[in-house]
């Protein structure tokens, strides 16, 4: 089967942008709704009713859930959360992202199981004050994130350092050899290290690091090619 | 019209078209009278060195001889320098020309004859009106030169000590809290003035035949009762007969309702009128500010900006119309005002330039009709100043766009673009995040380039920002309104163009510092 698939709960205007942004990286999109809906033959996403009683198992007979993404974005705080802990205790591995109105909401939802929380308050007064104080960077770094730009942020995985034997990330002129910047370095274990920082400027790199990458596509590509990266 | 009067209305004319007398009589009304004139505290600030001065002079000379040359900058100097102001004020304190004018127009209306006889009786009235008010009048005893002569009059001095009303704001704040309860103090004023006034007479008729009373003037009689009544009682006069010390008993009883009314009105004169002196606080220190945030609503978005833009030690000012929003603004230090966002009243009485203080509106109220209103008031006032707005609903993005706002907040877009991201590059978007969180050492900064870095380092080749441990992610050119991601090192700065750079704060502050003092 492998069709991947987002599940939004929450058929509000938070679930509509949601299904809206990702539909270029998932086969199928599907609203659930908690409230009685009547289905909308034009409507681009697929449209269910659910309750929070509902046995979850279920879900994976219509969907592959190994391949699949679930947004909880119910606009009860309550019911997301419980929401939340019912997915994640019917399934374990699935990448689960929630909506919370707060940082305090927040908390509860990663206790659920919520493997990122989108605290909604915060997030928009960060974006509303980078855009007062930052006003350039942000709109830089909207453009790179969010709009069709050849410029991009990108993820490279190293498969193997050859080409950096000997050298620390820092005393790399990545920017003059590969048309790129490197910004971070982040482990095998998930910690982020600026690429200028004290621990990078005494590190090797190993076969596994993933470096965070700015630069326009076609350099993007020609260094993935280059340092053997993907 | 006689000869005589054509020439007075002819000088009128010219006084209120002369542009040297106006800017004369601008500059000493704004010393002499306007609050928010820069340089009317330097003024305020001599003329209570002054008072003090001179009062210290009185203390000095009480018993020792006062040094010639100090008893006449005390008596002349200073009364010279109080009845210029006094003169200044006199002649500010109405306009001669603009009744002239008015009465010449008047009449020319009317096809009357110019009655000058009428104008100088409204000249007059003017300024007696203005002689007779207590501030006049105490300018004017604190001028009397010849006070020193005479050692009673020396105490006029004291009138001195009452000009610092002018000059102290804090003492016009005592005193209209004080004239707000007029009334009551007019009621507590005849009740003690009765009382005084009948135990005086009863005390005197009940102890003055008596040979061992101290009462035996009505003087005494009164002097006793006021001390009693104020419930000071000093024991030196007091009433000896069972008579007279009835009345003593009455007296104290009034007395302690006296002290208590009296207490009372105080306390509720100032418990009423503190939040209109806050509010007066607040806009004073307000006007002193630029670059001023405005938050319009103080919900949780709100909330959250303003702590960050506090945080950054930037001016931020909330107006909303909860009293209790404002409480918890207040809590938070900022700076707040119960006012409604929507109405125009609420920017008069901030008497704030939109355009040159005002660095941002942000219209974070979550309710659209809210923000579209409010945002409608303040570009009928100002067309230039920045308007930001939260959207609630994206139906109303287009009445948010009409009604001037140059930056709208979906709050459910932003949402939707994060989710995005992190569909797409999830740990590069963890990677960005915690670039861009405030938790973190490593930030993302825009720096100017000023006219002098553009000076001393005119291509990025001399930038040195790898030995200061900085990325350089690109330069925004401000001219062509273009971002240039990781240019090459021929790249020309230009005044006004930024740097936008990643790195540690500290390396990112070296840098700049750096930049600015090469």
């Amino acid at each position: 089967m492998n069709i991947s698939s987002a599940l939004v709960f929450g058929n509000n205007e938070y679930g509509h942008e949601i299904a809206k942004n990702v539909t270029h990286k998932y086969n199928s999109i599907t609203l659930f709704s908690l409230e009685e809906i009547e289905k909308d033959h034009n409507s681009p996403f697929n449209l269910e009713e659910f309750d929070l009683s509902e046995d979850w198992d279920e879900l994976s007979e219509k969907y592959d859930m190994d391949s699949s993404i679930i947004f909880c974005a119910i606009n009860d705080e309550a019911k997301n959360i419980f929401l939340t802990i019912s997915l994640r205790s019917s399934f374990k591995d699935v990448t689960i992202i929630a909506l919370a109105k707060n940082n305090e909401d927040a908390n509860k939802l990663k206790m659920a199981g919520a493997s990122k929380v989108i605290p909604i308050v915060e997030t928009t007064a960060n974006i509303i004050t980078d855009m007062l104080k930052k006003p350039i960077i942000t709109e830089v770094l909207h453009n790179i994130l969010y709009e069709e730009s050849n410029l991009k942020i990108v993820q490279v995985t190293l498969k193997s350092v050859d080409a950096f034997t000997g050298l620390y990330p820092a005393e790399i002129d990545w920017s003059r050899k590969y048309g790129v910047l490197v910004l971070t370095i982040v482990h095998e274990d998930d910690s982020h290290e600026f690429i200028y920082t004290s621990k990078t400027k005494h590190n090797y790199l190993k076969s596994g690091d993933v470096l965070i990458v700015a630069g326009y596509e076609l350099d993007l590509q020609n260094f993935k090619r280059s340092i053997g990266g993907e | 019209m006689n000869p005589l009067t054509r020439h007075i209305v002819d000088f009128a004319y010219f006084l209120k078209t002369s542009a040297g007398y106006q800017k004369k009589r601008r500059f000493f009304y704004n010393v002499l009278e306007n609050d928010e004139y820069q340089y009317k505290k330097y003024f305020d600030i001599f003329m209570m060195l002054l008072i003090f001065s001179s009062v210290s002079i009185l203390i000095y000379g009480v018993k020792r001889d006062v040094p010639e040359a100090l008893g006449t900058f005390n008596s002349y100097i200073i009364s010279f320098i109080f009845f210029i102001e006094y003169m200044l004020r006199l002649w500010i304190s109405s306009s001669v020309s603009k009744v002239i004018i008015h009465q010449d127009e008047y009449s020319d209306l009317l096809g009357r004859d110019f009655d000058i006889l009428f104008v100088s009786k409204r000249v007059f009235h003017d300024k007696l009106q203005y002689i007779l008010s207590v501030k006049a009048i105490i300018d004017f005893l604190a001028i009397v030169p010849f006070f020193h002569e005479l050692r009673l009059l020396r105490v006029f001095v004291l009138f001195r000590v009452f000009k610092l009303f002018r000059y102290t704001r804090s003492f016009q704040t005592f005193s209209s809290v004080l004239v707000s309860k007029r009334f009551e103090f007019f009621t507590l004023g005849m009740f003690a003035s009765i009382v005084v006034f009948v135990s005086s007479v009863l005390i005197y008729v009940m102890e003055a035949t008596n040979p061992s009373s101290p009462i035996d003037t009505l003087y005494e009689a009164f002097y006793w009762s006021i001390v009693t009544i104020s419930t000071v009682g000093y024991g030196d006069v007091v009433a000896v007969s069972p008579e007279g010390q009835f009345v003593a008993i009455l007296v104290i009883f009034a007395g302690i309702a006296v002290l208590a009314f009296t207490t009372s009105l105080f306390v509720s004169a100032f418990t009423e009128k503190i939040e209109d002196i806050k509010e007066s606080k607040t806009i004073q220190d307000i006007m002193k500010l630029n670059q001023i945030y405005l938050i319009c609503g103080y919900e949780n978005i709100a909330r959250e900006v303003a702590k960050k833009l506090l945080k950054d030690n930037l001016n931020v000012l909330v107006i909303d119309s909860s009293p209790k929003r404002i409480e918890d603004a207040k809590k938070d230090s900022l700076h707040a005002l119960n006012y409604n966002p929507g109405n125009m009243e609420s920017y008069k009485k901030l008497n704030i330039n939109l355009s040159t203080q005002v660095k941002a509106i942000l219209c974070l109220q979550e309710d659209d009709v809210a923000n579209v209103y409010t945002a409608l008031t303040v570009r009928s006032i100002d067309k230039d100043v920045k308007i930001m707005s939260l959207l609630m609903n994206k139906v109303h993005r287009n009445k948010l766009t009409n009604s001037g706002v140059n930056e709208i907040l979906y709050d459910k877009e932003f949402v939707g673009l994060i989710a995005r991201e992190y569909v797409g590059q999830p740990v590069a978007f963890e990677a960005i995040y915690t670039i861009r969180s405030e938790y973190t050492n490593i930030v993302m900064h825009e720096i100017v380039v000023t006219e002098r870095i553009s000076q001393t380092i005119s291509t990025l080749k001399d930038l040195q920002n790898i030995k200061y441990r900085v990325v350089l992610l690109g330069v925004y050119k401000k001219k062509n309104k273009r971002f240039f991601f990781n240019p090459i090192e021929s790249t020309l700065l230009e005044a006004g163009d930024y740097l936008l750079v990643i790195g540690n704060y500290m390396f990112i502050k070296e840098f700049t510092k750096f930049l600015s003092t090469k």
